[in-house]
């Protein structure tokens, strides 16, 4: 409804309607018109409609009179006139996209495309056809209107929903088709890890490594959920079982040595870390988190990490998390002037965040 | 003594189940056993009004409050409210189900409920009950008892005759608020135990609320209320106690405090004070020297985790865990973040160990409460043993890899790093307090828990083979607990404290696991400044050490 109306309003801006018909009738719609431009809507309603009685057969009145139900938000009453007008008059694009929009914003999807395409207009189009289940074909109309208004607020929100509803018939029709593929365990572990029904998610997962173990990551996302439950162990197995399946991924190198950092193992979690930066280099996070698993066994290199870590985040709470921890080790070695100089801008980042 | 666990057949009975037997493989072994004669259920009476306090309770403590050499046993109750939908609210404390209990230890390891006899019935019908605390304030060689409360704490002075005077309103103690945990410290070495009382919100029943789903009302976290103060009361050695909170700079920090536990972690001879805050920065006091307190946490890397996050902190240990000589501070707090360790670096700083230590791995999704850092298998290294259970009853709506009760984590220490030890067979509780001791005086610390709606846990250490040496201080120009000292054994060093976890007070008596050697050096630096050695002492006793004169 508000999208249909949103374009109402882009349609009106553009309609140039020249009513013509019988006298009496041309009448009526002068004085609707001249209503209208009061913003007498009521009014202009009242005569448009009178016009339509004398003169049914003129598609200008009875657009003028759709019109006037659609600016009243009232497009259930606009679609007769409007069809009316329509088979009178049907290479006519404002009526056909009028009787879109109207058709749109009660819900009448399907009916409103075939209009909407003859007024070629790909927004409205897009919109009809994303709401008729067909998002693979709305994307490419919303798409298309995105070039022409590339900061739409509706029309961006439009292009997401259209993506993420492509997305789903594409793995509904994997889960109906292939349902014992390991992709479709994949994407329901997916689905139930977002729903936050772990022992379900972690199910499917495991039913997906026994089918494909290779598969690219399969142990990575399950690792994953089992690092946000905090089971290290469990997410050390499944890090280390992708980094060996995928050992130029740095993400997975990154999250074995993380998982290795929670669970105390600092040494080999610095040597996977630095595996990471190699192959993916000055990731801030891979570096924080080998300043972290540095910071007992070898100050200087933490300190380098860490150093590095601040040229690339600013203001951030990495960089509050580097600056404590900075300091931390320059307690550690005595140097108390420059872990006072990193508890300041830990404090002023943290001051700079609201915290 | 060790032959209590015996005489009452468990262990034959368990010992014949496999389960059992495959569980027995690893020392420590705990035996969870009732004890005979306890009885006491900690009533913490949810309401459908989600009162916050409901979640707290309640505090354990082990004292010898008669001197016959063994320990008994004093339960904090909470309260009921009668109906919550009245206000302002009142807490029934009269009905015998809602009272404090103290159990005395009898000879034969069976405990006798002396509660009326001690005169300890009466809790204040307008309090709700929380923590306790111990220590002989006033020298004459009693333990005496401080209970705090949400409302006004009372002081019971032990009269050495089996009874307790309540003497709060003498002392001025009665402190007001939501009062957690306290403890007995003898911050200015006059020789006289001062009294520092952690309190945790500004909150009362009038201004609670509830939070999460309509259909499914859940406690609100501690960030809806606002925070408060903690209160130090400096003894005057008459029977009184001054406030010296705003003086000492003390409530200079409002915090969300709710465990407390001293160590002089400087080694300037003056005793400091950790603050487990709850959801905000931890709190450590360093005590000047001279009557003020400066909070130095942050600065000192003892504010904030591994991660930079600030710690839920609940209960605390502050005790020497990697025998390097400074006390370090371990700090229980909430899932999904391990549990906190700071270790004293020297250079009055700390850093966040938690990780190298092991802690990473074993806290995973557990919430922490009462909390000891003893050595549970006598093998010269100080374990770690956590009462465990969620805050919230209903939390498993919320987040399923979560639970309300769960079973106590026993960390065992090997050298530095903490591993899963084996706590025997149990069952999960929503545990909250922890006091350790040897309650059976067989040379092998055992533990005492609480928990929500339940009898207390007990857990027996059924021992081995290592030596110990268990040393009870007797101040003289000290305070007569010798609270303050540091004791050092072959080596390692304790804290004297009763202090510490959560709610809770443990045996005062200092316990030493001494491996394979059968004799011991002793060290001690007492609160006086005196320094006194004791060499080729024999291991497996419990030792009674006098502070020399001063020469």
């Amino acid at each position: 409804m508000i999208q249909a109306l949103f374009f109402l309003h882009l349609f009106l801006q553009r309609q140039a309607v020249a009513p013509q018909g019988a006298a009496p009738a041309r009448v009526l719609l002068q004085s609707g018109i001249a209503a209208e431009n009061r913003n007498d809507l009521d009014r202009a309603l009242a005569e448009f409609r009178k016009a339509a009685e004398l003169d049914p057969s003129s598609p200008e009145v009875l657009l003028r009179l759709g019109d006037a139900y659609m600016k009243k938000h009232d497009a259930a009453e606009a679609i007769a006139p409007l069809k009316r007008a329509a088979g009178l008059n049907p290479g006519s694009v404002p009526i056909q996209q009028l009787l879109g929009y109207a058709l749109l914003a009660q819900g009448y999807a399907a009916e409103a495309i075939p209009h909407l395409e003859t007024a070629r207009d790909p927004g409205a189009l897009g919109i009809a056809q994303l709401e008729n289940d067909e998002p693979a074909k709305a994307m490419v109309n919303l798409q298309s209107a995105l070039e022409s208004d590339p900061d739409n607020p509706d029309l961006l929100f439009y292009v997401s929903r259209a993506a993420t509803a492509a997305g789903s018939q594409s793995t509904d029709k994997l889960l109906a088709a292939f349902p014992s593929s390991a992709r479709a365990h994949q994407t329901r572990g997916q689905g139930y890890h977002q729903m936050k029904m772990i022992p379900e998610a972690v199910k499917e997962y495991e039913q997906a490594i026994a089918i494909r173990p290779d598969l690219p990551g399969l142990h990575l996302e399950l690792g994953e959920i089992y690092a946000g439950r905090t089971e290290w162990p469990k997410a050390e197995e499944q890090f280390r079982a992708e980094t060996k399946s995928q050992p130029g991924s740095a993400e997975a190198a990154f999250r074995l040595g993380d998982a290795l950092v929670q669970e105390g193992k600092m040494k080999e979690a610095a040597e996977e870390l630095r595996r990471s930066d190699s192959l993916h280099p000055n990731m801030p996070e891979t570096l924080y988190a080998m300043g972290r698993a540095l910071a007992a066994a070898d100050a200087s290199a933490a300190e380098q990490a860490l150093t590095s870590v601040l040229k690339i985040e600013q203001n951030t709470s990495l960089a509050a998390q580097a600056d404590l921890l900075l300091a931390s080790i320059h307690r550690k070695q005595g140097k108390s002037a420059l872990a006072s100089r990193e508890m300041e801008d830990y404090r002023r980042i943290q001051g700079l965040r609201g915290q | 003594m060790q032959s209590v666990v015996r005489k009452r057949g468990i262990l034959l009975v368990l010992a014949a189940l496999p389960v059992f037997a495959q569980l027995v493989t690893r020392a420590p072994q705990f035996q969870l056993t009732p004890l005979h004669g306890v009885d006491f259920v900690l009533r913490n009476s949810p309401t459908p009004r989600k009162y916050l306090i409901e979640t707290m309770p309640g505090g354990v403590a082990l004292l010898d409050y008669n001197n016959d050499g063994l320990l008994d046993v004093f339960l904090v109750n909470a309260g009921h409210v009668p109906d919550p939908l009245r206000s302002p609210v009142h807490f029934e404390r009269d009905n015998p189900a809602y009272w404090n209990r103290l159990y005395r230890q009898n000879k034969d390891g069976t405990f006798t409920d002396v509660t009326v006899q001690a005169g300890l019935q009466h809790a204040g019908d307008t309090n709700y009950g929380m923590g306790v605390a111990v220590g002989d304030y006033d020298n004459d060689g009693f333990p005496d008892i401080y209970v705090t409360n949400f409302g006004k704490n009372i002081l019971y002075h032990n009269n050495g005759d089996g009874t307790f005077t309540d003497v709060t309103a003498k002392a001025g103690v009665a402190a007001g608020g939501w009062s957690v945990s306290a403890g007995f410290f003898d911050y200015d070495n006059d020789g006289k135990l001062d009294l520092f009382v952690t309190r945790y919100l500004d909150w009362t029943p009038e201004t609670s609320k509830t939070c999460g789903r309509i259909e499914e009302p859940m406690y609100c976290p501690p960030g809806e209320f606002g925070s408060t103060t903690n209160i130090l009361y400096h003894n005057r050695g008459d029977g009184t106690f001054e406030d010296v909170s705003v003086s000492s700079g003390i409530a200079a920090k409002k915090g969300r405090g709710l465990g407390v536990a001293f160590a002089d972690y400087d080694g300037d001879g003056f005793t400091d004070i950790f603050v487990a805050n709850d959801a905000i920065e931890q709190f450590l006091f360093h005590n000047n020297g001279n009557g003020t307190f400066s909070e130095v946490a942050l600065d000192s890397g003892a504010a904030l985790n591994n991660s930079g996050k600030v710690p839920s902190g609940m209960g605390v240990a502050f005790q020497d865990y990697d025998n390097d000589g400074l006390p370090d501070l371990l700090i229980t707090q909430l899932p999904h973040e391990p549990y906190v360790l700071f270790h004293n670096d020297g250079n009055k700083s700390f850093s966040a160990q938690e990780l190298e230590a092991g802690f990473g791995a074993l806290s995973e999704t557990s919430s922490g409460w009462g909390v000891g850092l003893e050595d549970f298998d006598n093998d010269g290294w100080k374990d770690a043993f956590i009462v465990q259970g969620h805050v919230f009853d209903n939390v498993h709506s919320y987040d399923n890899s979560l639970r309300y009760r769960d079973v106590p984590l026993l960390a065992l220490n090997n050298r530095g790093h903490f591993e899963r030890g084996n706590v025997g067979p149990t069952r999960a509780v929503a545990g909250r307090g922890a006091a350790f001791g040897d309650l059976n005086n067989d040379g092998w610390i055992d533990a005492v828990t609480t928990s929500l709606g339940d009898g207390p846990q007990f857990y027996l250490n059924r021992g081995g083979k290592l030596h110990w040496l268990t040393i009870t201080l007797r101040g003289m120009s000290s305070n007569r607990d010798g609270y303050g000292a540091r004791v050092q054994v072959n080596g390692q060093v304790r804290f004297a404290t009763a202090a510490g976890s959560y709610l809770s007070s443990s045996d005062k008596r200092l316990h030493f696991g001494l491996g394979d050697n059968s004799k011991a050096e002793i060290e001690i630096r007492w609160p006086s400044k005196i320094r006194q050695t004791l060499r080729d002492v024999p291991a497996d006793q419990f030792l009674i050490i006098k502070e020399p004169e001063r020469k």
